[in-house]
């Protein structure tokens, strides 16, 4: 069954668009949706939760499509925007008190149970929480109205690199049982590297590319070789960099012969991020 | 929709501005005044205040990311003005009538707060709502034009109802002359007024969820 599926998602703002966005994210695993910043991940993201009107296409969250079946999908979702702050000077005792009222599934064993294990004390205020700890609490909130797609959008920016590694802990042992499914995007790659099952890169409001992770980073090859190799794939090339050594570029696997003299390796995810960015801007 | 109402409530409305009735409204004690103030200071100091706290918290991302429709978001904060609003002439009719004992023989040139006067009050709260909640609704979160063109539409008519009110014979002896002991027509005055309350702001809610539906929220 597919967690979140989207269609052909067109969005057209003065200056940026989103075109033909699809992806689909299969029920209990984790995918990193990345690309740099402006590229779209947010505006999808919204586009997912009805924050905005899309011109055309369809999303459907656990097989219900969003238009039709909006409040009902939205008590099936949680959300947790890093680096957006909602009441922060209230405690966080008084916030849960209010949002638990909208959900019917809401349960306060689950949720003391959470707070206890992120060491959540209800009686601070939201401004006193750090970084960490407030994606923390958006995640005790979804969990205890019993979320079943959670939706994180840039949720480890800004966190040092224990607070980050303890989330994505938290997120591989949240989807284990296979029912809660998790869209994660970030720019920071490396995450992903750790713990999605499947990676979608947006570029430029249009998907490149959206699979199962190492399958994704296999059909890419980070090449480096002297400038008179380059001549060579020069033209077949997503983007290169010169440098005094040579060059260094990226290119699809079907399109490299792997029977060539050139030094060909698998790309990290901020490669493959990296290089799509420069040939957008090549073009520019 | 209770639950968006409730939100308000208890997270977005300072508590102050429920006290607030009470202590402004106690002008109503100031003699023979120029009443229309007492209700249009909710439009000057409770309504732009309560609307920064809204967009300073970011109460706009923060209630559409709950399990709710966006008719209901408008309909949940009409709701809060209205209740603020009847707080506010409640409190104040119920002041104005300790006034009439207080000064039993005071020549009034502005207007008395008998009941036909509340009536005026409704129809320029009605006025404010109209142009403050569907002004307001095009982004739903720029306040500070939306406040200074329905504040002017509520003033205009308070300054032109009580102009009527010194310099028209008929009006004047509607509102305070022998009117005034005229309870059926102070009775009829306050019911008109309170029919056009509604009346506009139903429209207001309307234009409201008709713009609101058109937002991007970012």
């Amino acid at each position: 069954m597919l967690a979140l599926d989207i269609r052909n998602l067109n969005k057209k703002y003065p200056g940026f668009q989103l075109t033909e966005v699809s992806f689909q994210l299969e029920k209990g695993y984790i995918m990193g949706f990345i690309g740099a910043n402006g590229a779209g991940k947010t505006t999808t993201i919204k586009s997912i939760l009805k924050m905005v009107q899309i011109d055309s296409g369809e999303i459907s969250i656990l097989g219900k499509n969003i238009a039709e079946h909006e409040i009902e999908l939205k008590q099936e979702i949680g959300y947790a925007f890093g680096g957006i702050d909602f009441y922060t000077r209230s405690k966080l005792k008084t916030l849960t008190e209010v949002i638990k009222k909208f959900y019917k599934n809401w349960n306060d064993e689950t949720y003391y149970n959470y707070l206890r294990r992120f060491k959540l004390d209800e009686n601070k205020k939201i401004a006193e929480l750090s970084t960490g700890m407030k994606v923390k609490y958006s995640l005790a909130l979804a969990l205890s109205h019993g979320a079943k797609l959670l939706v994180l959008d840039e949720p480890t920016s800004g966190l040092d690199p224990v607070a980050r590694d303890d989330l994505l802990d938290i997120f591989q042992e949240l989807v284990l049982d296979g029912e809660i499914s998790i869209l994660f995007s970030t720019h920071i790659t490396s995450d992903l590297e750790k713990c999605a099952d499947f990676i979608t890169l947006i570029e430029k409001g249009q998907i490149v590319a959206s699979s199962e992770k190492n399958e994704f980073m296999e059909s890419y090859r980070l090449l480096s070789g002297s400038e008179s190799q380059l001549h060579q794939v020069k033209e077949r090339l997503i983007s290169y960099k010169i440098n005094s050594f040579g060059f260094t570029g990226l290119i699809h696997s079907r399109d490299f012969d792997p029977s060539s003299d050139i030094k060909a390796t698998t790309p990290s995810l901020e490669e493959i991020m990296i290089y799509f960015a420069k040939k957008e801007d090549t073009y520019v | 929709m209770y639950n968006l109402v409730m939100k308000d409530l208890k997270l977005g409305v300072n508590p102050m501005f429920f006290a607030f009735p009470f202590l402004i409204g106690a002008l109503m004690f100031v003699p023979g005044w120029l009443y229309f103030l007492v209700p249009l200071y909710f439009c000057w100091i409770t309504i732009p205040n309560m609307f920064a706290g809204f967009r300073s918290q970011n109460d706009l991302m923060f209630t559409a990311i709950l399990p709710v429709i966006k008719q209901d978001i408008v309909k949940a904060r009409v709701t809060v003005i209205v209740i603020l609003e009847l707080l506010h002439v409640g409190v104040a009719m119920i002041y104005g009538m300790i006034t009439f004992r207080l000064y039993p023989h005071l020549t009034y040139y502005f207007f008395a707060p008998h009941m036909g006067f509340w009536g005026l009050c409704f129809v320029m709260l009605g006025i404010f709502n109209i142009i403050f909640i569907s002004v307001y609704y095009k982004t739903a979160y720029k306040y500070g034009g939306a406040t200074t063109a329905s504040i002017t539409g509520a003033m205009l008519f308070a300054g032109v109802a009580q102009w009527l009110g010194v310099d028209n014979s008929f009006v004047s002896d509607t509102f305070n002359g022998t009117g005034a002991d005229d309870i059926g027509l102070q009775t009829s005055i306050l019911f008109a007024g309170i029919v056009i309350f509604i009346a506009l702001t139903l429209m207001a809610y309307r234009i409201a969820v008709k713009r609101f539906l058109k937002v991007e929220i970012q």
